[in-house]
């Protein structure tokens, strides 16, 4: 009993809820980072304010930046962005001389009063080595822009200064380039879903019941192995040569059995995970075709089970076999990881496992909406190997009981 | 008439590539009961398999009730009773509902397997036990239950293979003296055993194999007649046995 529901509740939650992290990571976790303005000026103004408005990194204050490094290095943040001195004014001064140039260049009058080689900027970012890559890859590039930005109004404003010598009465003009281009994101998901994301937990549910579902080899195989070891098998076979009965018997109960699992999981989505601070799950899909899914993964997880359970002799044998082979298909059909990071050659392999091809169809329902016809293929794909599995059973069941 | 008719029996195990059973052939006529006696690893239990169709054949052919195995295995299965020699029976049910579960497998209804439940475990002094897991159960109590679960659904012929392995005194003449009972019904009963004293009780047929080898069969009278320098069975089987131990 504690194997079949309570085990697998458990651990949908704290996958769940492990998960949570990464998963907010991408999409809403709010990182603090150290920021030591050197500089004092305008630049600094500036990223506090445009790292304030995208809302994803929250600057904290540090003085010295040998101290804002050994913080990072303590593992007490992520990072550490230093602007050394003077580099505003560096900016500034280059941004004037770039006028200058280009002034000079078209025989236009220009401030030639600053023709000193200045020094490259460097602005010094401190990354701890746990950070991910692409985080640390948008963090850079947030930087660049808000350098860039300050630079093009800087660059407005000097072409103004130059342009308005001698017209005492001319006032200079504001800009406000970030309105020029805007990006607007949104989901090709039905209107009532729209901004609904892949969250740990719409994730984890379908997945790990799965892998439950699958599991089902366990209780399954150690009970029909029992049967044979304790002599009450070869009673059935004495009373009727057919396994046919023995055989559905046994897959129509634990078929029940897994249907029953997927309920209470996705009961504990709704209703339980919220509790715990987690994302509620939504079952953006059609009712019957979410049953229809769990039906056939339902069907593919017991057929495999009855194979197990009845081609291997021992205990030890099945359920050695049975649960690496779960662990293998799981890992392979994107339970642990989403499919779609994994090496390309896992990615083709991943195509035979049952868990990819039911995972495949919950997220087609559960974030798409998708339709029968979308969700066809892998529920024909896990009929087929639920067929091939219980028929293959029947076959070494009665090879072994004989005439 | 003969309720079981094996001919030309082979049967060897690949595996092991031992030869089982080698060109056994065996009469056993309607209403006897017949010992098949051997010494361990001689071929009883392979050929008791062969007879519930359990396993099949290299050549040779099993015809029971005038039923060939080969294409009636199903029928005669329902037509037979069959206690082996290893417990079959569900130990985490209670007697009632090994025997209720077992009968209703035979197709039987429920109220006709509670009124043979009822008789049987009130014959076998399990009446009080019927509600009790068969994993409490003694050897010998058991041993008594997989007996009755083969004579639930009254099979014209019954095949019990060492009914009476680890059972105790009182439990052995209880076995013993209702397979009397049911040979004067009219029960064909094959008896595979090694213990000689019962079957010199019991049985009016026999057969002696070894090595898989028919050594000899008839009437217990007709064997004993053939060697009457043998005081008794047991002479008689080391006789033809032979005195070396077997594994």
């Amino acid at each position: 009993m504690a194997l079949i529901f309570i085990m697998p509740l458990a651990l949908v939650i704290v996958m769940a809820l492990v998960q949570d992290a990464p998963f907010r990571d991408y999409q809403e976790l709010k990182l603090d980072a150290l920021l030591v303005d050197l500089d004092a000026d305008t630049l600094g103004v500036k990223m506090r304010k445009a790292f304030a408005a995208a809302g994803q990194v929250n600057l904290l204050s540090e003085k010295d930046s040998a101290i804002a490094r050994a913080r990072v290095h303590a593992g007490d943040f992520k990072i550490a962005i230093v602007i050394p001195e003077k580099t505003s004014e560096i900016l500034r001064r280059k941004t004037r001389q770039l006028i200058t140039t280009v002034f000079a260049n078209f025989g236009l009058p220009a401030d030639r009063s600053d023709s000193v080689s200045l020094p490259s900027i460097e602005l010094k970012i401190f990354v701890d080595p746990a950070l991910k890559a692409n985080y640390r890859q948008s963090l850079s590039s947030g930087m660049e822009k808000i350098i860039a930005n300050v630079q093009t109004a800087w660059i407005l404003d000097e072409l103004q200064s130059q342009l308005s010598e001698g017209r005492p009465d001319t006032k200079k003009l504001e800009f406000d380039l970030s309105k020029v281009v805007t990006i607007k994101e949104s989901y090709a998901t039905e209107d009532k879903y729209r901004g609904f994301l892949l969250n740990s937990v719409q994730h984890n549910v379908p997945a790990w019941t799965m892998f439950a579902m699958f599991f089902i080899l366990y209780p399954l195989a150690g009970n029909f192995i029992n049967e044979r070891e304790d002599g009450s098998m070869l009673r059935l076979r004495l009373i009727s040569g057919s396994q046919v009965p023995v055989i559905t018997g046994k897959f129509t109960f634990y078929f029940l059995v897994c249907i029953l699992q997927f309920l209470m999981m996705v009961a504990v989505g709704i209703f339980v995970m919220p509790l715990l601070g987690l994302n509620k799950l939504v079952l953006g899909g059609s009712g019957a075709l979410i049953l229809l899914t769990a039906c056939c993964v339902a069907m593919a997880a017991t057929g495999y089970g009855v194979l197990i359970a009845v081609y291997f002799r021992t205990a030890q044998q099945a359920l050695s076999f049975g649960s690496v082979s779960v662990v293998i298909l799981s890992a392979i059909g994107g339970v642990w990881v989403p499919v779609y990071v994994m090496p390309e050659i896992l990615q083709t392999v991943s195509r035979f496992s049952p868990m990819s091809w039911g995972l495949e169809s919950f997220n087609d329902l559960f974030l798409r909406q998708a339709s029968m016809q979308t969700i066809l293929p892998n529920i024909l794909r896990l009929t087929g190997f639920a067929l091939v599995t219980v028929s293959a059973s029947i076959l070494i069941h009665n090879s072994r009981t004989v005439v | 008439m003969n309720v079981v008719q094996l001919e030309h029996l082979n049967k060897q195990y690949h595996k092991s590539g031992k030869l089982a059973v080698s060109d056994l052939s065996i009469a056993i006529p309607e209403g006897a009961v017949f010992g098949l006696l051997g010494p361990n690893g001689a071929g009883k239990s392979t050929t008791v398999m062969l007879l519930c169709g359990l396993t099949r054949p290299d050549s040779g052919t099993v015809s029971v009730m005038g039923l060939d195995m080969r294409h009636h295995g199903n029928e005669i299965r329902k037509k037979i009773g069959v206690a082996p020699q290893e417990i079959a029976l569900f130990p985490s049910l209670t007697a009632g509902e090994n025997l209720l579960y077992f009968g209703r497998m035979y197709g039987l209804s429920s109220k006709y397997v509670r009124d043979q439940t009822e008789k049987l475990l009130h014959i076998f002094g399990l009446t009080e036990k019927s509600g009790k897991q068969v994993h409490t159960f003694s050897g010998g109590m058991k041993r008594r239950l997989n007996l009755m679960a083969a004579l639930l659904h009254e099979p014209k012929l019954v095949i019990l293979d060492e009914p009476t392995a680890g059972v105790d005194v009182q439990s052995r003449n209880m076995i013993l003296n209702y397979l009397i009972e049911l040979k004067a019904n009219g029960t064909s009963i094959i008896y595979s055993s090694h213990v000689l004293e019962e079957a010199e009780r019991i049985c009016s047929h026999l057969a002696i194999i070894d090595e898989g080898k028919l050594i000899t069969t008839g009437t217990l009278e007709l064997v004993k007649e053939k060697h009457q320098d043998c005081g008794n069975l047991e002479q008689l089987f080391l006789k033809l046995t032979g005195k070396n131990i077997r594994d």
